[in-house]
């Protein structure tokens, strides 16, 4: 995927591996500002189904860092994706 | 000129090479006589080579025998601290700031496991016994195979049907003789993990499934062994240094383990092998030999272990009076490299968080026990969800290659069907790069990622992603409705899931029409029908 930023309003959302063989894409913009806790539910209304074969197993990152939004009691669960900013979306990948 | 007059001037010049060769033997007895006299003049007045002032971080044992003087008669003879032979071979690193005598004497001691000698294994292992490594363990139950060989380096076409571990070390003696190899022909088992780890120092994950990288994880954080982990899919790859710096669970100063990255293992069904995915050579072969790369740099640098930190430190996270961690032997913060070999950029590096507070192997919560593990209790394959092969079909619904070959040659009428024998629809469900590999003549091509992805008339209205009313789905329909279809896969998985599809979108005209797919797909047809065609 080539750099990208996205138009005002806008965050930039990254697939990788499964993520974007699943939606066929590896990039596109979503409104901004959302709570990073929906994310998945923004997505899933995009692709139903990416939830449970994707998402679920999935690490996200904000601007090129971590974020934890598993469990009631995350790290992150607080945190507001923005806009410009560029969030991604990554698949464990096992083989080699 | 006779046989005789022949075998003369042979003789003659075999004679003349080894008086050559023996005057170079000669010199280099002079040469060595000379240089042990100087050496010898040298150290009677200054004893010690004082490796402390080269290297003032403390050496392994091993290694600073070399700083040792032996005596030699009346003469004290100095051992440097490399072989001869060393100074050269590693020359090239030696002279870099970032490895040096100190971390060559490092590389020299150390011990390395590569967990899978396939894609990434073999790239890693090559490098790091070139890198002077002292001893290398490589671990893999598989034989090489020939669609291996187009990534996996170390393994050769006249060693295909070798067990991987017996290939990659022929190689790698012939790269390095000097590094001791040990074999393990076997898949790591939890029983066994944490006895062969403890024997190592950082430990390589080259391994392919979810349940191995769990695995390959726990039983690292268990043994307090740094984990360079890498995985790479088509034209992607991932690289972590986990478990870095090595310390026991809870502690938080410890690096992050797989599970704190990923705590929950991908669905089963979603789980895509190169086998089955494709993997490019040159993008697996970038991350093993980053792989390499990361082992270099913790094991040059010097390993951190748990005493380096005092309770001090490990409580406040500050350093304390007088067991500050050299700061140039602090582990670099944990991130996750993706490489995307057709993107742009093609690399991206990801910062990723300390040990999770909740983490089920490295936090103080921990409930994966060295017992557990050991008594096998964990079941890493159920864990990460067994995948059981399709079985989504009646036996009705089935046909063997033999009764499609008799079908296609007409000795047998094609199911229900009234209309000529041959007639009959084949849909090849493969992807559109493999059907466009080889096909059966007269078959059409309709991905299964297309079929998947359609929403049968029941499901309510498309979704806006997916196009109206699937064009493949109408194709089917224009075509007599009467005629029998035949579904072919590569393996006899997807071709099922086809079928079913199918007649979830009303194609059997409500049961009339035949539709069934061909038992273990076109790898069947070439075992048994037509050896000719290709298997890839």
């Amino acid at each position: 995927m080539a750099s990208h930023w996205p138009p005002p309003g806008h965050f930039a959302l990254l697939y990788f591996a499964a993520a974007s063989e699943f939606t066929r894409r590896s990039v596109e913009n979503i409104p901004a500002p959302i709570h990073a806790t929906g994310l998945f539910g923004v997505i899933e209304q995009r692709y139903p189904g990416i939830t449970d074969k994707v998402l679920s197993s999935c690490a996200v990152t904000v601007n090129l860092q971590y974020v934890d939004l598993d469990g009631d009691d995350a790290a992150d669960k607080d945190l507001i994706i923005q806009e410009g900013d560029e969030v991604a979306i990554i698949p464990p990948v096992s083989s080699g | 000129m006779t046989s005789r007059d022949a075998q003369i001037v042979s003789l003659r010049n075999q004679i003349a090479s080894c008086e050559v060769q023996l005057q170079r033997l000669r010199d280099q007895l002079l040469e060595a006589e000379n240089d042990r006299d100087i050496s010898s003049r040298d150290t009677s007045g200054q004893i010690s080579l004082g490796l402390g002032e080269i290297a003032p971080e403390s050496l392994p044992a091993e290694a600073s025998e070399g700083s040792s003087h032996q005596q030699n008669g009346d003469k004290v003879v100095k051992l440097w601290p490399l072989d001869k032979h060393e100074y050269r071979r590693y020359g090239r690193q030696l002279i870099m700031p970032e490895i040096g005598l100190t971390g060559q004497l490092r590389l020299k001691s150390s011990s390395v496991l590569v967990v899978g000698a396939g894609g990434l294994g073999c790239p890693a292992a090559a490098y790091l016994a070139g890198a002077g490594v002292g001893m290398i363990g490589l671990i893999d139950g598989d034989t090489v195979e020939e669609s291996n060989l187009h990534r996996q380096i170390l393994h050769s076409t006249e060693r295909v049907a070798m067990p991987k571990v017996d290939s990659a070390i022929a190689s790698l003696r012939s790269l390095n003789p000097t590094v001791k190899y040990i074999p393990y022909h076997t898949r790591l088992t939890a029983e066994i993990a944490l006895d062969i780890f403890e024997k190592y120092d950082v430990i390589l994950d080259c391994t392919d499934t979810p349940a191995s990288r769990y695995l390959i994880s726990d039983a690292c954080v268990l043994s307090q062994k740094p984990l360079v982990s890498a995985s790479a899919l088509r034209t992607d790859g991932q690289l972590m240094v986990l478990n870095n710096p090595p310390l026991p669970p809870g502690h938080a100063q410890g690096g992050p383990c797989y599970r704190c990255v990923f705590p929950k293992p991908p669905p089963a069904a979603s789980v895509v092998s190169c086998g089955d995915g494709g993997i490019l050579g040159p993008v697996v072969g970038t991350m093993g030999v980053l792989q390499a790369l990361e082992t270099i740099k913790i094991i040059a640098k010097g390993i951190q272990r748990y005493s380096d930190f005092d309770s001090t430190y490990l409580q406040k996270g500050l350093p304390s009076g007088n067991s500050v961690p050299d700061p140039h032997r602090l582990s670099e913060p944990p991130s996750l490299l993706l490489f995307s070999a057709f993107s742009n950029p093609p690399f991206r590096s990801i910062r990723l968080r300390t040990r999770k507070a909740k983490c089920s192997a490295c936090s103080a919560q921990t409930t994966v026990t060295r017992e557990a593990l050991k008594s096998g209790s964990l079941d890493y394959v159920q864990f990460c969800g067994a995948v059981s092969p399709v079985d989504a079909l009646a036996a009705t619904e089935r046909v063997s290659v033999e009764e499609y070959s008799r079908i296609r040659d007409g000795s047998i009428p094609a199911e229900d069907t009234k209309t000529m024998p041959t007639e009959h629809i084949l849909v090849d469900v493969r992807e559109k790069v493999q059907f466009e590999l080889c096909n059966l003549d007269g078959s059409m091509n309709i991905p299964y990622s297309i079929v998947a992805r359609s929403s049968s008339s029941e499901s309510g209205k498309p979704s806006s992603q997916a196009p109206s009313e699937d064009d493949w789905v109408a194709q089917l329909r224009t075509l007599a409705n009467d005629k029998p279809i035949y579904v072919v896969c590569r393996l006899g998985n997807d071709s099922q899931l086809a079928v079913r599809k199918m007649k979830e979108m009303g194609l059997d005209s409500g049961g009339t029409r035949w539709i069934g797919d061909i038992r273990n797909g076109l790898r069947a047809w070439m075992k048994r029908i037509d050896p000719d065609f290709p298997e890839y």
